[in-house]
This record gives structure tokens, sequence and C-alpha cells, in this order.
């Protein structure tokens, strides 16, 4: 599957959906809705927050499509109210709270099960585990810099954090993922960084 | 993407890049409308749920304030309040009504008779610490290489072994309870 802002939207599909035809919304949706949804996911880790979440950002998106101005590709401008959404959820006090209640081992496996499908090698599962270990807010940053080509200044700017946050963040991420990653004979405990 | 000189960790990036994503979307276009219309409906009852809420506080703020200015000026509404209004400056005590005893008994009744031990992760406080002290670190590192001056460099430092020190008790404070049955 393509990554979000890869996804190629015609202008003119566009513009049927910008004046409200419904099959023209509908083949938006298709398009666009699995990319979005895997990238809420990687950002958020669980599925039904995901789930939520994926839900907000697609309405957003439909809500605001007629302001959309074909700057950008549309999936860049989608993934970036995603981000928002994600990002706000991430830093809002009551769900921090909730986040750190919940017990450390709070369906690490049961998330990560869901996730694996038969195309998974034996370093990707490794990898899927080590990646569900880490906090939110380092999986997000992680899942941003490596993959979506983010710069620690977008990074820092969408955290409303400094750049050494970022930086920081990055570095024990990394650090924790290799430590999973590297062969050994009891593998680490599930502790959040 | 970033350009990247450490093998290890390009490797990493490489792995993440090569994550199989699930192909479908968690439900369809139909399922997506209603769940959207759901919601707007949702929030067009809280909305209505916030109004009647906003009045109902201002309805009681309003009787507060009506009983407040027909009320006699040294009445407190229960025993405890009494106490304050006999301890309050240019009121003389003797005026002032003693608290009823009987409602604070039954006030103190009403507590624990032990302290409820609540217990509630760590998880947090450890990782702001962890951050700060990182934030620190880079900090240090930073100044130490455009060789400011040693004072920024010692209170940097101090700030380091206080953070340190807190994540200390607190780890403490986790191994103890660890340990407690």
């Amino acid at each position: 599957m393509s990554r979000l802002v890869e996804i190629a939207v015609s202008g003119e599909l566009l513009a049927r959906a910008r004046a409200g035809e419904a099959a023209a919304r509908q083949a938006l949706y298709v398009a666009l809705a699995p990319a979005t949804h895997a990238f809420i996911r990687r950002l958020v880790g669980q599925r039904a927050l995901a789930e939520d979440l994926f839900q907000d950002t697609m309405m957003i998106f439909y809500e605001r499509l007629p302001q959309f101005r074909q700057e950008a590709p549309v999936g860049a401008w989608l993934r970036q109210i995603a981000v928002s959404r994600c990002l706000m959820y991430l830093r809002s006090p009551w769900k921090r709270a909730r986040l750190c209640l919940e017990p450390v081992d709070c369906g690490v496996a049961a998330e990560v099960a869901a996730l694996i499908t038969p195309g998974y090698s034996g370093e990707l599962i490794d990898l899927e585990r080590a990646l569900a270990s880490l906090a939110p807010t380092a999986r997000a940053i992680v899942w941003m810099y490596e993959v979506e080509g983010y710069s620690h200044q977008e990074i820092a700017h969408a955290f409303g954090r400094s750049v050494s946050f970022s930086k920081s963040q990055l570095a024990r991420a990394h650090l924790r993922l290799r430590t999973w990653l590297q062969p050994q004979e009891h593998p680490p405990s599930c502790t959040l960084i | 993407m970033h350009p990247d000189l450490d093998p290890q960790r390009s490797g990493l990036a490489r792995l993440l890049r090569e994550l199989p994503e699930s192909a479908a979307a968690p439900y369809g276009y139909r399922e997506f409308e209603q769940r959207a219309l759901a919601r707007a409906h949702q929030e067009h009852g809280h909305a209505g749920g916030r109004r009647l809420a906003v009045a109902a506080v201002l309805f009681l703020a309003a009787l507060a304030v009506l009983l407040r200015l027909n009320g006699t000026p040294h009445t407190a509404p229960h025993g405890l309040g009494a106490a304050e209004v006999r301890g309050a400056p240019g009121l003389d005590p003797e005026d002032a009504p003693a608290p009823s005893a009987s409602t604070a008994e039954r006030w103190l009744a009403s507590l624990p008779s032990e302290p409820a031990m609540v217990r509630v992760g760590t998880r947090a406080a450890v990782m702001g610490l962890e951050d700060r002290i990182a934030q620190v670190d880079d900090l240090l590192t930073a100044t130490g290489d455009a060789g400011s001056a040693p004072e920024r460099l010692r209170a940097l430092q101090q700030e380091r072994s206080r953070l340190v020190g807190t994540l200390v008790q607190v780890r403490y404070a986790q191994t103890l309870a660890n340990a407690s049955p």
C-alpha cells in the first residue's frame, strides 16, 4: 500500500467531491482511508483509539475539503490533519494521565498480534513488538522522522517543544529499539521509556 | 528522507519503512457516514446539555445570592463554617454561634478510620524526569562546545544533579512499593 503522501488523486475527482457529489466523496474515501488509518495507527498504537481519531480526521477532511486549494498533494494535506488530531490527543493532559494509569503491559501483545500478518518476517515481528513498547510520544516521533520524513524542526513545531526534545526522544527511542532487536537470552521487559 | 551516516540507524529506518501496512480501511464509506451522523447528533445533544448545565449553574448562583442577602450575616451553613465565622476579624466572638458539635462529630465519623492507600503509576514521573535530564544533557553538550560562561555550566550541572536526585527518590519509592505486599 502507498504512503499517504504518495497517493495520487485527480483534480477532477477532487472538484466533484468538493461540489458534494456523493460518488466522488466515496471514491476519495476508498483511495485515502486505508493509508490514513494505517498512519494514525502507527502514531497512536492502539486500534480502538486509532479508529476514533481516524473518524475525526476524515470528518474534518470532508468538512474542510471546499477550502483545499491543491497547493500540495491531497494526501499531504490529509496527513497534516491526521497529525494535528493525533498530537492533540497525545498532548492532552487528561489523555496523558489516563495513559499513565493504564498498566504498563496494557495489551501490547494483543495490539501487536492484531497487526501481524503472514507477510511478516521474524525481524519485522520483533520490530513491531519493540515499537509497541515505546511510549506514545517516542513512537510518534520515530515514525514521523524515520518513515514520514519530518525534520526535527517540524516535529518540534508540531509537538510545541524544542528541537532538542525531538532529538533526545529520537535518540533514546533508537537505543531502546536497538536493544530490543539485539539477540539476547532474556528479552527486555515491557517498560515504556 | 534524512541523510544518515550511522549504518545501524539507517538499517533501523529501512526496517521501519519495510513494515507492512493494513491494506484496508477499518470500515467502509457507508459506516463512516453513519458514524459521522451519530457523532453530529451526539455533539448536538452535548451542546443542549451544556446549555442546560449553564442555566442550572446560573439559577443556583442566583439562588445562593438571594439566600445570602436574606439570611443573617453571622449564620454559617455548617458547624465547621461557623468556626471560621467565629475566627473572622472584626467579629465579636461572643456573637458568633458555637460550631455544632454534632455536625463536627458526624463529619469526623464520616472519615475513613485509616487513610486509604492508592497506588498510581510512576511512569509519567520517571519519563518526565528522564526527558528533562536528557534535555539538560543536550544543553550541557551545547554549552560546553560553545565554550560559554562557566556559571551557566555550573548551573546546568546543579540542575542535572537535582533532577538525578529526584529520579533516584522516585525509583527508590518504586522499588519499595514493588517490594511491599
